[in-house]
């Protein structure tokens, strides 16, 4: 084989994945080095001699156990958890008849609120973290997962209804009037109709309310202070943090499992997570 | 955004006469009807972001203390003390250089990635699926992974640069007020850049295949393409998406609050972190509240601007 026919094979068998491959290393490489150093030894960790991307001693499980058994990590793995399922809950009971309501009933002001919708959403918690906590002590929820659980539908709530709306649009409007005439209320089309057609839409409303929740954090910080109340990326950002000293190996322990629920809901939904980026961004 | 063919009637409703009296009834409530079914959200929205919204403003203009539930009325005498505040400025200055230097580095490097995404080859969806991960883990605990890669003894970066001698003295990424800012965009960076892409990646699909080969039978070279047929039609969904992701950086609090939490001497402060300091941390409310207000003009622009284009769609 000539040389310009082996690099015309490698072009075409390696080409699309050589501009990708410096990408996926700056994607991958501090998941790799969070690994690597919830395994090590502390020795090994503070050891400045020689190459530090592998191990130079056995692997440990101590930072682990430490993570496990001196904190309230499994409390707060709960608490996330709780809480993105409440607000998932509470977001999609909202959000779609708001959807539906916006995009399929006119009336009076339908425009200036779909906008409000919309606008609400640019909104950012940096703007409002500190009236809400005024909010969350009238309510009586100070230090409690309540408060947060109440508070998150802020957020989900108009980018969840505005992508339902998107999806609601897609349902022809001629099945619906076809079912009314047929004497169905609104409710049931709406029951019966639209939302079996659009479940790809309700699961894409769900991810993004569960993992916009999960990531949240000004709010969990302002609210809770209780160890016991935290959330994984509050937990994990505090606690292993003893005065000066940082935990290093439990840390990285903690922000990699604790990225583990995330991870799966998006590993199954990778399609629906792309579309609603896409679709949640631009429609 | 609504088109009119939602609402038209279907041929079928005039040829089927007993249905009528059912329709007429369902059209006169569909006023009333609307208001029900968007309520309970609006509802929402009003007590958790227009109320404390409209909370804020009077907060600013108060004395109004953590742990002091009192609000006396001070003018703006808060406001006052922000413009004579250095810190205040800087954290202006901090927040342009953060957001925009970000999306700068964002779309130069989400550029060649959405080109070397826009084709068809084995695996395609993993990859993707992979790029993406840095925008979905919680920023928070990516944060740490990179405090501890910047750290000031330990950091594998600088033994990277080190061993390939691009620096000869270990760096201190977050001790260094120049090189704290890089470290916060770096992070800001790595976090947005797949979202960049992606938007980009949508851009590029959204071109008709037809269009350019159209364009390379007229003679047209990859540059010319580029700015005269696919740039024109990406760019509006290049500008909502950018928008987008400059509004987040802008209002961003957990990277910069993680990684610095505003320091070396403020200097990577942004509107977030700042505001958190004073108003949690130091206890001034009121004086945190002025502070998250100055995000409001300046994300009214922001949203003017994306409204307007969209409108223009």
């Amino acid at each position: 084989m000539t040389r310009s026919a082996l690099w015309r094979r490698i072009k075409r068998d390696y080409g699309p994945y050589l501009p990708l491959s410096p990408y996926l290393l700056v994607v991958l490489f501090p998941f790799y080095w969070m690994i690597i150093t919830t395994f090590k030894r502390d020795n090994d960790l503070y050891n400045l001699t020689g190459v530090p991307f592998w191990f130079k001693e056995s692997p440990t499980l101590s930072h682990i156990q430490l993570l496990l058994n001196d904190t309230l990590f499994i409390t707060w793995l709960k608490n996330s958890l709780l809480i993105g399922a409440a607000v998932v809950v509470i977001t999609l009971v909202i959000g779609l008849p708001a959807a539906y309501g916006l995009a399929r009933i006119r009336f009076f002001g339908n425009r200036t609120l779909s906008t409000a919708m919309f606008l609400s959403y640019l909104i950012p918690p940096a703007l409002l973290f500190l009236p809400l906590s005024q909010v969350v002590r009238k309510i009586g929820f100070v230090d409690s997962i309540w408060s947060l659980i109440l508070v998150y539908p802020s957020f989900t709530l108009p980018f969840c209804t505005w992508l339902l709306m998107g999806f609601v649009r897609t349902v022809p409007a001629e099945i619906e009037e076809s079912a009314q005439l047929d004497g169905c209320t609104r409710f049931q089309t709406f029951r019966l109709i639209v939302i079996p057609v659009i479940i790809p839409g309700i699961i894409t409303a769900g991810i993004f309310a569960f993992t916009l929740t999960y990531q949240e954090f000004i709010y969990a910080i302002t609210f809770i202070s209780a160890s016991a109340n935290k959330t994984i990326s509050y937990g994990v950002t505090t606690d292993l943090i003893r005065g000066d000293v940082f935990y290093w190996g439990s840390l990285m322990a903690g922000a990699l499992i604790g990225a583990v629920p995330v991870a799966i809901v998006y590993a199954f939904s990778l399609d629906h997570f792309i579309h609603g980026l896409t679709a949640g961004a631009l429609k | 955004m609504i088109s009119p063919r939602d609402y038209a009637e279907p041929a079928g409703a005039i040829a089927v006469p007993a249905a009528r009296p059912r329709r007429a009834v369902w059209r006169r409530w569909e006023s009333l009807e609307g208001f029900v079914w968007v309520a309970p959200a609006f509802i929402y929205l009003a007590i958790f972001i227009a109320y404390p919204f409209v909370m804020s403003i009077f907060l600013s203009l108060s004395s109004a203390r953590v742990g002091s539930p009192d609000w006396h009325y001070i003018g703006f005498t808060n406001f006052q003390r922000i413009f004579e505040d250095p810190t205040f400025w800087q954290t202006v200055r901090n927040s342009f250089i953060f957001t925009f230097g970000s999306e700068a580095i964002r779309l130069v490097i989400g550029l060649p990635l959405a080109f070397a995404m826009n084709r068809t080859f084995k695996g395609k969806r993993i990859v993707q699926g992979v790029i993406l991960i840095p925008f979905v883990i919680p920023i928070a605990l990516s944060s740490l992974a990179w405090k501890w890669m910047f750290d000031s003894l330990y950091s594998v970066i600088n033994w990277m640069l080190m061993t390939l001698h691009i620096i000869d003295y270990p760096w201190q990424w977050l001790g260094e007020p120049g090189l704290a800012m890089w470290a916060v965009i770096i992070l800001n960076v790595w976090r947005g850049f797949p979202f960049s892409a992606v938007i980009l990646l949508a851009g590029l699909t959204a071109v008709p295949v037809e269009v350019i080969e159209a364009a390379k039978i007229d003679g047209a070279g990859p540059l010319r393409r580029f700015i005269y047929v696919v740039a024109p039609i990406v760019r509006p969904i290049l500008f909502v998406g950018l928008l987008y992701s400059i509004v987040f950086s802008f209002t961003d609090f957990s990277a910069v609050w993680l990684l610095t939490q505003g320091g070396p001497y403020n200097t990577t402060h942004v509107f977030g972190t700042y505001a958190y300091n004073v108003g949690i941390n130091a206890g001034d409310i009121g004086q945190g509240a002025a502070i998250t207000l100055f995000m409001f003009p300046l994300l009214a622009v922001f949203v003017i601007v994306m409204l307007r284009l969209l409108r223009r769609e």
